[in-house]
């Protein structure tokens, strides 16, 4: 085997771990919030310092595997795919951190029925479900499950265009609840941001397996 | 301990002060990289280690130079052994005018061995360790000119694996190769590095690079930079190694 | 001003007056080759035949074969060869692998090539007072093969110095690497390669023991003799003082003219054999070494 495939097939391995951890740290923030669980919410906080150190690491690789290695073609368009899928899983750490700080900073449990008009919970499963899919693509270089993203994107984007007039409705109905009203619309925001996140991903997967350039096109 | 260490190392061709005051070392089962433009002394340094200085007249040489702890240059040091344990490549594919498994018997015929068993299982093992065992396992009593210069190239390193050397120095082993050939030389050293201990001269930036742990540049004789190959490809401390690996020399 | 038309011009003009000035300088020179041959040739072929090869002289050499002398000048190739060709190969292997560079490599050079340059009836009155007269060989084929091997120890130091160091470094790194010592490089690796350029310079002195007279003058030929060599110890007749005998101071010299273009017919025809077959040689053995 050519040592540049041992070095990317490494790669690939440090990225997956790169997504389990995030996946996991979104995971801890969904039972955080469900559960109230400060301590849980405390816990991702600080693990968010081992997201930032595992993205330099695989900037770092990719760095090196350009400098050492001047990959061409498909591995060409890896490690650049890796390099931006890279940014994107920290930005979804960092969305998962800004969850979890809603979740220390909250005095109260969500109240149960806000959580299912916005239907933030289900919206919450369905980013984690995304990244979930997005790994799956990326390991197995699957670009159909990759194209599946963008469905589950326009999902989000639905429940992310409905909150606001739900929130509002659920605040002139409930004005103690305000405050948790508006960390709810907050986190929506976010997890739109991971479906944002997740497509940019998937679009970085077709990229690299077929060398088609989706950014910015119009459908 | 290092596998090769050189203490201030200064060599002299005539007049010319050829290497100046090197100090480097390097450890078991690693593949150092020499690099830097001609004339700068990085060959002329490789040769040290087996001693082939000793065949050009009018070179003196000072300073320590130690293999597996041994200074290679005390009075009494056996040069045969030495180069029986420093095995080296060439630039140019220096096949002998025999068959293919004479080409590989050599080393041992000539260091003693007639045991025809040994020698021949040897022959197949060194083939094998060098990737060149299938191409030519069915033609073994032909000539070696009959192959292919990359072929040629790995029987070379067949023919200095055979006497079981620990450390394989290559003087630009690629740089007569076509890319083809030149990958699947880059490819056996990465695998040979698991067993020996590889210092190559290269001119080929990317081959450094895609072969080497550490980097050593050398510039008119000196020793510029010596670090891990990552560092000095992505980070050099020295402007005149960063001129040089970027190709603005000058 | 010349128009650089009449300069392209004149330009075209000389090269081809100096094409054809070389053009026929070498005609020439085959020319005369040929000339040379062909004048042997007619002259000598009438004399040619199975009993000229095979017999011997008769009537004051103005009948018969020449025999005892083809038989003499093999004799004198083969003693000559034993001692020139080792001790040849081996000189030329100290001075070029062996010793350092410096002014005894280059004093070995010169003496080399002065010995060369010494006529040829010098070695002949040399080889008489040491080897007849001093180490009292007599005239024999001992004294003469050794004088004809001093003739074209020379050649043979000189071109198998040249093989030699056609031999890329390469090939001696290669083998010194493996813990060869300088012995094993030579004999096992360097002589092989230089070997059909080694042959060649053989031949070639061959060649050049075969058509000598001066050397053997006084060393070992004899006028005649009635009965092959049986020991070193003996003389012999050889081709080209036979020639000489015939041609010049027999009894009956204007008889004897046949045999005499016999005699020089089959010494021209023994040394393009010998040399047609140095080529050939050279061939076989390039290409059993050729490099890709």
């Amino acid at each position: 085997m050519a040592h540049i495939d041992d070095e990317l097939d490494q790669l690939k391995v440090d990225t997956l771990g790169m997504w389990t951890l995030v996946q996991l740290q979104l995971r801890k923030g969904l039972e955080a919030l469900t559960k109230l669980d400060k301590d849980l919410a405390r816990e991702i906080i600080l693990s968010e310092r081992r997201v930032n150190a595992y993205e330099i690491k695989l900037d770092t690789d990719c760095e090196n595997i350009f400098a050492l290695f001047s990959p061409v073609a498909v591995d060409l368009r890896f490690v650049l795919a890796v390099l931006k899928i890279n940014t994107n899983l920290e930005r979804i750490g960092d969305i998962a951190e800004g969850i979890a700080r809603f979740v220390v900073e909250t005095d109260d449990s969500f109240d149960t029925k806000l959580l299912e008009i916005t239907e933030l919970l289900l919206m919450y499963e369905e980013a984690i479900d995304m990244l979930e899919t997005s790994k799956k693509a990326f390991e197995m270089e699957d670009t159909k499950m990759a194209r599946s993203i963008f469905k589950k994107d326009e999902y989000l984007d639905k429940i992310n265009f409905n909150a606001n007039e739900i929130i509002a409705n659920y605040i002139r109905q409930n004005l103690d609840h305000t405050e948790q009203a508006l960390y709810a619309l907050s986190i929506i925001r976010k997890l739109e941001r991971v479906g944002d996140q997740s497509k940019n991903i998937a679009e970085e997967i077709i990229f690299y397996v077929e060398a088609k350039v989706l950014k910015h096109k119009t459908e | 301990m290092p596998k090769i260490e050189t203490k201030n190392i200064n060599l002299y061709y005539g007049d010319f002060h050829a290497l100046k005051g090197i100090t480097m070392s390097m450890e078991p089962k690693t593949v150092t990289a020499l690099i830097g433009p001609s004339g700068c002394g990085k060959s002329t340094y490789l040769r040290i280690f087996n001693r082939m200085n000793d065949l050009i007249d009018n070179v003196k040489l000072s300073g320590f130079v130690l293999v597996d702890g041994q200074d290679i240059y005390e009075k009494g040091t056996k040069v045969d052994e030495l180069r029986k344990n420093v095995g080296m490549v060439f630039q140019k594919p220096n096949p002998f005018p025999k068959s293919i498994f004479e080409n590989v018997a050599y080393g041992m015929k000539v260091n003693g061995i007639k045991d025809t068993k040994y020698i021949t299982q040897k022959v197949e093992q060194s083939l094998q360790q060098a990737a060149l065992w299938d191409e030519v396992k069915d033609k073994l009593k032909k000539s070696a000119f009959e192959l292919s210069g990359g072929q040629q190239q790995r029987l070379c390193i067949a023919r200095a694996l055979a006497v079981e050397p620990s450390i394989l120095l290559m003087d630009e082993p690629a740089s007569a190769l076509d890319p083809l050939s030149t990958s699947k030389i880059e490819e056996l050293i990465y695998e040979l590095k698991k067993e020996y201990t590889i210092v190559i001269v290269t001119h080929n930036m990317q081959q450094a690079g895609r072969v080497s742990d550490k980097t050593a540049f050398f510039y008119l004789g000196e020793l510029i930079e010596f670090d891990d190959t990552k560092i000095v490809f992505t980070n050099p401390k020295n402007t005149k190694t960063q001129n040089y690996i970027t190709g603005r020399f000058g | 001003m010349e128009l650089p038309k009449d300069i392209a011009r004149k330009k075209r003009r000389n090269q081809s007056i100096a094409f054809w000035i070389l053009r026929l300088i070498s005609f020439s020179i085959v020319g005369i080759l040929f000339s040379i041959l062909g004048f042997i040739i007619v002259k000598g072929i009438g004399a040619i035949s199975w009993k000229f090869l095979t017999s011997w002289p008769e009537d004051g050499m103005t009948k018969g074969g020449i025999f005892p002398c083809i038989i003499g000048t093999i004799y004198l190739i083969i003693g000559s060869m034993i001692f020139a060709f080792p001790i040849g190969v081996l000189s030329a292997l100290y001075i070029n692998e062996y010793s350092k560079k410096g002014w005894f490599k280059d004093f070995i050079r010169l003496m080399t090539d002065n010995l060369a340059g010494v006529p040829s009836i010098v070695f002949g009155l040399f080889g008489m007072s040491l080897f007849v007269n001093q180490l009292h060989f007599g005239a024999s084929i001992l004294a003469g093969s050794l004088t004809l091997g001093l003739l074209v120890l020379p050649i043979v130091i000189r071109t198998t110095e040249e093989a030699l160091k056609s031999v890329p470094d390469m090939f001696r790194h290669g083998s010194m690497a493996l813990g060869a010592s300088k012995w094993q490089t030579t004999s096992k690796v360097i002589l092989p390669i230089a070997y059909p350029n080694v042959i060649t310079g053989l031949i070639l002195s061959i060649g050049r023991v075969s058509g000598e007279t001066a050397p053997i003058l006084f060393t070992v030929a004899a006028y005649s003799l009635p009965k092959l060599p049986s020991s070193l110890k003996d003389q012999v007749m050889a081709l080209p003082y036979h020639l000489y005998v015939v041609a010049t101071s027999g009894t009956h010299v204007e008889e004897s003219r046949g045999m005499a273009y016999g005699t020089a017919l089959v010494l021209i025809v023994l040394v393009l054999i010998i040399n047609l077959l140095a080529n050939w040689l050279r061939k076989i053995f390039s290409k059993k070494v050729k490099m890709n």
